[in-house]
């Protein structure tokens, strides 16, 4: 990405950028609903005071900006708790350019979080939540390739979750000791402000 | 599906809308997991086609709702001059950078294939993402009323002089992508493919659709003269 280059007009900012936006809010939420609606708020809300005379890389700050008050806003809603945040390193959204449509090539932030999680676990535990999460399979569907009963499968699926999930925690808690879920808050604020004098 | 969290995370394997409900910190652990797996699905890839072009209409809808608003206006609500103005003004330091980078360009066959809503749609701009001003002849080459051809690679198109002002249009048929040929009067362009014609401007004058729509106009390009040198903006050359 050239820092200095610009975007002609609007039409630019949302066809260069809404693909980047909507993989970035996916990888916060995990659904197409939430992703959609959420992607929409970044845009609605940056339209008005976002110029188009910001170089690509304060527009795309800047909508990373927008981005990150707008899942808070959606997390303290929905679950009352911060469960995702987008990374204070995150500003020029160069992880979030299309991949291709093409899953098996991608090696974006959000492939190698799920590889790294999915490597920490047994094979079997490890096989459910590929066939689950990752290939859309049902549990019938799931049970039948592993050869189990759907209600061994079910099981299986939680366990498996759980035992990510804690391995998960643990890495988090020897990386960083202070507590992640308290720390952001103060940092969207500075940093959105931030952002929005940049490119404004 | 006992729990709350795996309600929550049965929502999200079956592609709906996860439902409030007042986690524990355990229970955000997995959540967090469910989500990180999720995000590495196929349907994370890329935002579907139909959204993209609905949420585009509501910016546009937006986009006259603010109009007459004193606030100081994005460039695309300027006048197609004005924003012709801007873009260079604009883009002069993207130019100016230089470093041979890679070619990004926006998809602007989005604009043009978009919008079936009845009425002609809006004449679009080709506005790549990472370009350059490129001299495509001399001004001297295209006095006042000329029609000339010319080939960037990514785009082609035509220009011409009218009133002393340049203009370009891109020469790819808005139908089904032929390359367009100018007419022998040099008035007009002609699709070679199923015989669209479009002004020099860029309106659709005629087309093969059994609907009776109008073709999209063709995308406009960025062009100024600089130095005796008439320029397009366009993609980097590869």
């Amino acid at each position: 990405m050239l820092p200095g280059a610009a975007y002609p007009d609007w039409e630019a900012i949302y066809a260069d950028n809404v693909g980047r936006i909507y993989r970035l809010m996916f990888s916060k939420v995990g659904n197409r609903p939430d992703a959609e609606d959420l992607t929409s708020q970044v845009f609605l809300t940056a339209y008005g005071p976002l110029r188009t005379t910001a170089g690509v890389a304060q527009v795309r700050a800047y909508l990373t900006a927008t981005a990150r008050t707008v899942l808070a806003e959606h997390w303290r809603r929905k679950l009352g708790h911060q469960v995702t945040e987008i990374d204070p390193q995150t500003t020029d959204l160069a992880d979030y350019a299309d991949t291709g449509h093409c899953p098996a090539d991608a090696h974006g932030p959000a492939d190698e979080r799920a590889a790294r999680i999915l490597e920490a676990l047994p094979q079997r535990q490890r096989q459910i939540l590929v066939l689950r999460f990752l290939r859309g399979y049902s549990v019938r569907q799931a049970a039948a390739e592993l050869g189990v009963t759907v209600a061994n499968a079910k099981v299986l699926q939680h366990r498996a979750l759980r035992a990510a999930a804690s391995l998960e925690k643990q890495r988090l808690d020897q990386e960083d000791p202070a507590a992640p879920d308290t720390r952001e808050t103060y940092e969207i604020r500075e940093r959105h402000g931030q952002a929005k004098e940049d490119a404004l | 599906m006992r729990h709350p969290v795996d309600r929550y995370v049965d929502r999200l394997l079956r592609r709906r809308r996860p439902k409030p409900f007042a986690p524990t910190a355990d229970e955000l652990a997995v959540l967090r997991t469910a989500i990180d797996l999720m995000a590495a699905a196929p349907d994370a890839a890329a935002p579907r086609p139909a959204f993209v072009e609905q949420l585009r209409g509501r910016l546009s809808e937006q986009e006259h709702a603010d109009q007459g608003a004193e606030a100081p206006r994005p460039a695309w609500r300027l006048s197609p001059r004005r924003r012709f103005l801007a873009a260079g003004a604009l883009t002069a330091a993207g130019a100016a950078a230089g470093a041979a980078g890679t070619v990004g360009v926006v998809a602007d066959r989005l604009w043009a294939s978009g919008s079936a809503s009845g009425e002609t749609a809006p004449q679009t701009a080709i506005s790549p993402t990472y370009g350059a001003w490129r001299t495509v002849v001399s001004g001297a080459e295209l006095p006042e009323g000329a029609v000339l051809a010319f080939d960037l690679g990514a785009v082609t198109g035509f220009l011409r002089r009218v009133s002393g002002r340049v203009q370009a249009v891109s020469g790819i048929c808005t139908h089904q992508g032929c390359r367009l040929d100018l007419t022998d009067t040099r008035d007009t362009l002609s699709c070679p493919c199923h015989g669209a014609t479009f002004t020099l401007a860029g309106a659709n004058l005629t087309h093969p659709l059994q609907t009776g729509q109008p073709l999209p106009a063709l995308p406009r390009l960025p062009v100024r003269e600089v130095s005796g040198q008439i320029q397009i903006y366009a993609p980097r050359s590869a």
